[in-house]
């Protein structure tokens, strides 16, 4: 039997949950945040250091870091979002409705999502790339963080519990008890569900970017401008510095909300 | 100074834990050899009676008051101090008190030595020879297995063996028989009260069933609340001179009537339940015994004998829970093993279950979604209509006090029981299947069940199929039984008839295991 939450767990939960509606604001005002549009360069401010005039300072093209960071932060989460979406429909949701299938074909499913799930997400992201173009980056994502999630659903769900076979015995429908399922197993824990699939995904999505599979200039992605400060970053350190930290906080704060432990894969 | 012959004096004793109660100021004596049989219901604190007196208090229990045993000065009540007399302890099989990847009887022997002070071959030996004393031909090569292995009965036998080989001067008894059948429970009792008998000890035996206190007298004490609410001889709190709340107890201890049935019009109902050719029972195959039987509309048929007997194996057949047995079996005139899964649910929502098991209901529900689940699964009702039937339904088995949002896994097996059969009236079920529904009850919360029960029958005219080992249930819900023993049936009939005139053993057994007899006026007062 699980233990309660501790009371620090549930504080770190409340945090990570705080810094993703912050940064859910921060992706959906950031055209308004932002001192220039995506992409903007001022020519004479190239590589200057954080600023007054540009608190993150410029890169290598004259370009304000901060709104490039938000502009990126607002595109990573936007494919972070459908992604996690597409990974807990074809996960989660599939899993606990493949349990329902016929015993063979619910088992080979399993086998076979479990194969899926032993592939690296990010290799298998790749694949899907390439097969459907960089256009599908985000289902892309979703789908090759999708074998884990149906493995966890498929696993929690007992249809061999003895309230389960009474209820089958006075006529209950299999919709219902699906019902059942999904209402008291996973109201609970979605939050926790969609947290750690915006955590799996953000980091799919943006280790794509960065070795080019993911978003195409002149989109802007965490990954892409951390990729693009490859050749300055040693010299003028803020240019993949916010860009990375803005990605590390957007991890954190999904695994904290998710109450993922340190090490745990999302 | 303690009276020559006493083993123990127990003053004002208090457990608090928390901000609760659990005792409040409860004090007792207990002579050697002497029964005091702790009567209550769930949380009366007969529980935390047994823990102060066998010195295993949690660490937040606040315990104040004295214990003094025979022979030693007072000491506070919840100490560490071991006492000089030699105790013993008798739990429930069922609570799994065993550890379960070692063998029964080497568990057994360590704590026969343990207590003895003696090598473990000897005390083997003398497990070995208390095994002999007892009934049920439990030897101690049977015992060298594994918990899991064997039947809850045989490790009772077991458990007492090694009270007895220990030579106690007192036995703290923790409902040890209960659940176990009215036939072992008899035995069991019978078994216990010789041992007492014969060894001098002291018992407290603390029980939430009547039948003990019935069975075994001596002295008893009623709990309520943390509370002494009485005290007295058994013969005493049986009469009508105790206590409301102790009389009302022992009024509603059930008791096998010799009476013919009266005849009821339901039983001319169309044919409900019909079992053709059924092959069944645990022999080889070409040993199975073909059943045939009908049950009509509004009737009720008991299935009875002790757990084993292959009564649960014959419902799990007939109600297909397991694969499709050689014969028919129709109900409503449909046979369900030839039905798609989906129209066989159709037809099956007219059968309820009320069991003795407390997970036949998802304990992540709420009691309002339990109880409205059937008629928003079955029924295309408004929101106003489901409400309405469910708070009738749950009225009607006193649950209507309850916050509807209260989760299934935060009753009481009481509150269960009663969800079921408030779940089971929403869905004006034809059949109602009703499995050993008392069991893990105590008396007080059997004899308001029982009611239920009755009332539910009486108003709905539902039929009922009832499997129990209690012949007094079987009566009070049906008007014929089957009886079963070593997986075939044996005898059946009208419950009265059977009553009246028993033909076969296992029948008799199970008329003598409702019939209750004080084991102190058989062998003359203890």
């Amino acid at each position: 039997m699980s233990q309660p939450p501790s009371l620090l767990s549930n504080m770190m939960r409340i945090a990570g949950w705080i810094g993703l509606s912050v940064l859910l604001v921060a992706i959906f005002l950031s055209d308004f945040l932002a001192h220039a549009p995506a992409g903007a360069i001022m020519s004479g401010a190239e590589l200057n250091p954080p600023s007054p005039a540009h608190p993150f300072g410029t890169d290598v093209l004259g370009r304000d870091i901060l709104s490039e960071t938000l502009h990126g932060l607002a595109q990573t989460g936007r494919h972070a979002i459908w992604a996690a979406a597409v990974a807990i429909v074809m996960g989660g949701l599939f899993g606990a409705v493949a349990t329902r299938l016929p015993r063979p074909l619910a088992l080979l499913l399993r086998g076979l999502f479990r194969v899926l799930s032993a592939i690296p997400a990010l290799l298998l992201t790749v694949v899907l790339v390439g097969l459907f173009g960089h256009n599908f980056v985000a289902l892309a994502a979703g789908l090759a963080a999708a074998p884990l999630g149906f493995i966890r659903a498929f696993d929690h769900v007992d249809l061999r519990a003895p309230h389960t076979e009474y209820a089958r015995a006075t006529g209950i429908p299999g919709l219902t008890l699906l019902k059942r399922d999904l209402t008291y197993d996973f109201r609970h824990i979605l939050g926790s569900v969609i947290a750690r699939a915006l955590a799996a995904v953000t980091i799919i999505l943006s280790t794509a970017s960065f070795l080019g599979f993911g978003a195409q200039p002149p989109a802007r992605d965490l990954g892409l401008i951390i990729a693009a400060a490859k050749a300055s970053y040693l010299s003028a350190w803020w240019t993949a510095f916010f860009p990375g930290l803005a990605l590390v906080f957007f991890v954190l704060c999904a695994r904290l909300a998710a109450g993922l432990e340190e090490g745990e894969r999302a | 100074m303690m009276d020559s012959g006493l083993l123990l004096e127990m003053t004002g004793i208090s457990l608090t834990r928390g901000s609760k109660t659990l005792l409040d100021r409860i004090s007792f004596s207990l002579a050697a050899g002497e029964k005091l049989i702790v009567l209550g219901e769930a949380g009366s604190g007969k529980d935390a009676l047994l823990r102060v007196l066998g010195g295993f208090t949690d660490r937040s229990d606040a315990v104040s008051g004295t214990i003094r045993y025979a022979g030693s000065p007072p000491v506070a009540a919840g100490g560490r101090n071991k006492p000089s007399l030699r105790f013993a302890y008798l739990p429930n099989p069922l609570a799994q008190p065993l550890v379960p990847h070692a063998s029964v009887a080497k568990q057994l022997t360590r704590v026969v030595a343990r207590k003895l002070r003696a090598p473990f071959g000897s005390a083997r030996e003398e497990l070995r020879l208390a095994l002999e004393r007892l009934p049920g031909a439990v030897t101690l090569p049977l015992l060298d297995t594994k918990p899991e292995r064997l039947d809850p009965v045989t490790i009772a036998i077991g458990l007492l063996a090694s009270v007895s080989a220990q030579t106690p001067d007192l036995v703290l008894a923790d409902q040890p028989f209960a659940d176990l059948g009215p036939g072992a429970i008899k035995m069991l009792l019978e078994a216990l009260h010789a041992e007492q008998q014969r060894l001098g000890f002291g018992l407290v035996y603390a029980t939430g069933g009547l039948q003990p206190a019935a069975r075994l007298g001596g002295r008893i004490l009623v709990l309520k609340a943390g509370k002494v609410v009485e005290e007295g001889s058994a013969e005493r709190l049986m009469s009508g001179q105790a206590h409301a709340y102790t009389r009302r107890l022992f009024e509603a201890l059930p008791r096998l009537s010799n009476e013919p049935a009266k005849p009821r019009g339901a039983m001319r109902g169309q044919p409900l339940l019909q079992i053709h050719n059924l092959a069944f029972g645990n022999d080889e195959r070409n040993h199975r015994d073909s059943l045939t039987f009908e049950l009509r509309r509004g009737a009720a048929l008991a299935l009875v004998g002790e757990p084993g007997s292959g009564r649960r194996d014959l419902l799990r057949l007939m109600l297909g829970f397991d694969s499709a047995p050689p014969g028919r079996v129709l109900f409503d005139a449909v046979d369900l093993n030839v039905l798609s899964q989906t129209m066989a649910a159709r037809i099956r929502r007219r059968i309820a279950f009320i069991t003795g098991r407390d997970d036949t209901l998802d304990p992540r529900m709420t009691i309002c979604d339990t109880v409205e689940e059937p008629l928003r699964a079955h029924l295309n009702l408004t929101g106003e209509l489901v409400a309405g039937y469910r708070d009738a339904a749950l009225k009607r088995v006193g649950l209507a006090s309850h916050d509807g949002r209260l989760r299934v896994a935060a009753l009481s097996a009481f509150d269960k029981r009663r969800l079921q059969v408030a779940r089971a009236i929403v869905g004006a079920p034809l059949l109602v299947v009703v499995d050993e529904p008392l069991k893990g009850l105590d008396g007080f919360a059997q004899a308001i069940l029982r009611e239920v029960l009755i009332d539910f029958r009486t108003t709905q005219g539902t039929a009922f199929l009832v499997v129990t080992a209690d012949l007094t249930i079987a009566q009070a819900l049906a008007e014929t039984a089957m009886v079963f023993d070593a997986g075939k049936l044996v005898e059946r009939g009208s419950i009265a008839h059977l009553v009246h005139a028993p033909k076969q053993d296992a029948t008799k057994a199970l008329i003598d295991a409702a019939t209750l007899t004080s084991l102190s006026s058989e062998t003359g007062s203890v």
